[in-house]
């Protein structure tokens, strides 16, 4: 099987089976925003606004380079953001919007002191 | 995250210390998402606290418990292995998304071992969140083609007489493995027998041990 061949049988996520390396037994305890991100993938989902599997094959459409280059929760954020921009939920403007206000305001707050 | 269990004097709710750097990228998008789908109330302002508040709720020992459950309760292993939701929810563990739970019984002759391969799915209502390796990629890609060599990094040795049963995790189905109770344990209560079952265990990379045996 040639390499574009391969890349079109198996998505990113498709790992399955491959040849990989020692398994590192590592964990780590999740900052207070991936925790909070692990909850809003819950609540999404039982508002059935996004499922579970939808998540995966939105963190999978990311691309491998994306997928490689972003942690865990890094990955599901974004790949929220998508998947609510592709239903029409959010758009781009407002998303972007919206960072740059929460951004100012945390630095707002660190320049009071608060 | 804003909400009105927390008194501010300043108009913003603010989560960080005053010496904590700024949020990242990441994190102030994940705030965004969240105040935008508040604003268009998608989601309750309330929920994401009180979804953090059940997964903190969720540890290993819940695990724990049905299995020292099922190894002193013959009808109750038996209701597991048919239905493990319906099992657990009998012990008071609801679980709390929209999967189904098989529970995989380890015997003389049989060895389970628990993966995802597309992602991380897991047994999150019974075990809580899972450790960074069952989500890495060696794990995820070697568990399926060499589990004998998996089991063996983790300090596990099955021998060649003992079938190596692995099962894929889905979004909708989940696994978790009955280890087998160890020898030596008879006396023990259920509490001492829950004590001694860990989370890897129950994924299957190792075996429940009796520390008044096993491990002189």
């Amino acid at each position: 099987m040639n390499h574009s061949e391969d890349l079109l049988k198996r998505l990113p996520n498709d790992i399955g089976g491959q040849a990989a390396g020692r398994i590192e037994q590592t964990d780590h305890a999740l900052s207070p925003w991936e925790k909070r991100c692990h909850a809003l993938a819950d609540v999404l989902d039982y508002h059935k606004i996004i499922n579970t599997e939808e998540k995966r094959r939105g963190v999978e459409a990311l691309g491998a380079e994306m997928m490689n280059s972003l942690t865990y929760y890094e990955r599901w954020i974004a790949a929220f953001s998508v998947i609510l921009f592709q239903k029409q939920i959010l758009v781009p403007d407002e998303l972007a919007r919206k960072m740059a206000e929460v951004e100012a305001r945390f630095a707002e707050g660190l320049r009071r002191g608060d | 995250m804003a909400t009105h269990d927390h008194h501010h004097e300043h108009e913003h709710a603010h989560p960080k210390a005053p010496d904590e750097a700024p949020p990242g990228y990441y994190e102030i998008m994940e705030i965004a998402v969240r105040e935008l789908l508040v604003e268009k109330k998608l989601i309750e302002p309330d929920e994401i606290r009180r979804q953090i508040e059940v997964l903190d709720s969720r540890t290993p020992a819940l695990g724990a418990k049905v299995v020292a459950r099922a190894w002193v309760d013959p009808a109750f292993r038996a209701r597991l292995l048919d239905n493990g939701r319906a099992a657990c929810e009998e012990l008071g563990i609801s679980i709390y998304d929209d999967t189904q739970l098989v529970v995989l019984e380890n015997t003389d002759k049989v060895h389970n071992l628990i993966v995802c391969t597309l992602c991380s799915c897991y047994p999150r209502a019974v075990l809580g969140l899972p450790p960074d390796w069952y989500k890495a990629k060696a794990y995820r890609a070697r568990a399926v083609k060499e589990p004998r060599a998996v089991l063996q990094e983790f300090g596990t040795h099955i021998p060649d007489d003992v079938e190596v049963r692995v099962s894929d995790s889905t979004a909708m189905v989940r696994y978790l493995v009955l280890p087998q109770r160890p020898a030596g344990a008879e006396d023990l209560t259920e509490e001492q027998l829950a004590a001694l079952v860990t989370r890897d265990a129950m994924i299957g990379v190792v075996r429940v041990q009796n520390p008044g045996t096993d491990r002189p």
